[in-house]
């Protein structure tokens, strides 16, 4: 195996079948390399939207409201949602576990894929984290 | 979020990787006689039952030749890396050139390792965080004039969020951060291993390391969390 990058339509990734011998494979293995990575972003974002929404579900106040909450009365605010709705904390957060999984997963395949040092596959990697971030990143901030 | 900023070292670490695959590359290379079971002496294994007998130097490792064509003066290098995942347990070798896994038993205790392992790192990582944001309560304000509209002098104040270099909470999270980074390669290298198994228990910790630690720190993010 070179120790160097170099541009090859011929590469194996990951799996034995993935066994790549022509440009049109090797176009196609990028694509499908270029979504992994932008899936890998998108689930960056999804857990933290999740968790976002999963909160807003179960009608946990955040610190805005607990803010505005404490200036009108000094009731005690049960911060945990686990006493509320316990079931559904534990499913949202045993999705959330899932999702970690996928998330190291993912990571591992496409940290693989680029240690195959084929520069076609790196310049899909990398071009599917760009496209990945400028498509994900924003839902983050919107509520 | 905090969140997805904890993540992104994931990426970092799988970038800096090039680094260490050549390492580990070279290092493979250089001790390739040394890795065959028939020529280890030592007894001191953690723990393993090393059966010294059940080895033999005509042991391959569980690889599949890959199909491309590179050039032929590196095939010794090909075969001591399988670049696709396989299942296997005969001749695995685990980081360390004394550590080779041979039997069904000892794999199970290799999986067993790694999946501890996993779970202590997604453990460290939440303790950091909770050690960072409870450290952080020394907040400095530092005032200057500045000259405003009307030629007045208007002083404004920024409000700073930090620790000391030389405190112990900072001191404390060096540590536990080399920690991290250490545990963090360690977990690299094991998947790079391509074993299906190891894969596995790597996983399979992350997330089961994620479910438990990460139970009660979802709610102290949203209600004590000031700057996000």
């Amino acid at each position: 195996m070179a120790m160097h990058f170099i541009f090859s339509d011929e590469a194996v990734l990951l799996f034995d079948f993935w066994s790549v011998h022509s440009p049109t494979g090797m176009a196609l293995s990028v694509l499908v390399i270029l979504l992994l990575a932008v899936l890998y972003e998108s689930i960056k974002v999804g857990k933290a939207r999740l968790l976002y929404q999963a909160l807003m579900n179960l009608s946990i106040p955040t610190s805005q409201q607990l803010i505005e909450a404490a200036d009108q009365d000094s009731s005690s605010s049960d911060s945990l949602p686990v006493s509320r709705s316990p079931l559904r904390w534990f499913l949202c957060h045993f999705g959330q576990s899932l999702l970690h999984v996928a998330q190291v997963v993912v990571g591992y395949f496409v940290m693989l894929a680029v240690m195959s040092y084929n520069t076609w596959i790196f310049f899909g990697v990398v071009l599917g984290s760009g496209v990945g971030y400028y498509l994900a990143y924003p839902l983050l901030s919107m509520t | 979020m905090s969140a997805v900023d904890e993540d992104e070292d994931l990426e970092k670490h799988s970038i800096q990787l090039f680094l260490l695959h050549f390492l580990n590359s070279v290092l493979s290379e250089s001790s390739a006689d040394s890795t065959f079971p028939g020529k280890m002496g030592h007894s001191h294994i953690m723990g393993m039952n090393m059966d010294m007998s059940g080895g033999d130097n005509s042991t391959m490792p569980p690889h599949h030749h890959p199909t491309t064509s590179s050039d032929h003066s590196h095939d010794h290098m090909m075969m001591m890396m399988p670049m696709t995942f396989y299942f296997g347990f005969k001749n695995v070798e685990l980081l360390f050139s004394g550590l080779v896994i041979n039997t069904a038993g000892e794999m199970a205790g290799a999986f067993v390792a790694v999946f501890l392992l996993a779970m202590f790192y997604e453990g460290l990582k939440i303790a950091r965080e909770g050690l960072l944001r409870k450290s952080q309560v020394s907040i400095r304000y530092n005032s200057m004039p500045v000259p405003g509209p009307n030629g007045t002098i208007l002083m404004e104040t920024h409000k700073t969020v930090g620790q000391q270099m030389l405190s112990f909470p900072h001191l404390l999270q060096t540590v536990l951060h080399i920690i991290q980074v250490v545990i963090s390669y360690f977990l690299m290298l094991i998947f790079m291993t391509y074993n299906g198994y190891l894969c596995i228990a790597v996983a399979a910790g992350a997330g089961t390391g994620y479910f438990l630690f990460s139970w009660k720190k979802a709610v102290v993010v949203d209600i004590t969390e000031h700057c996000h």
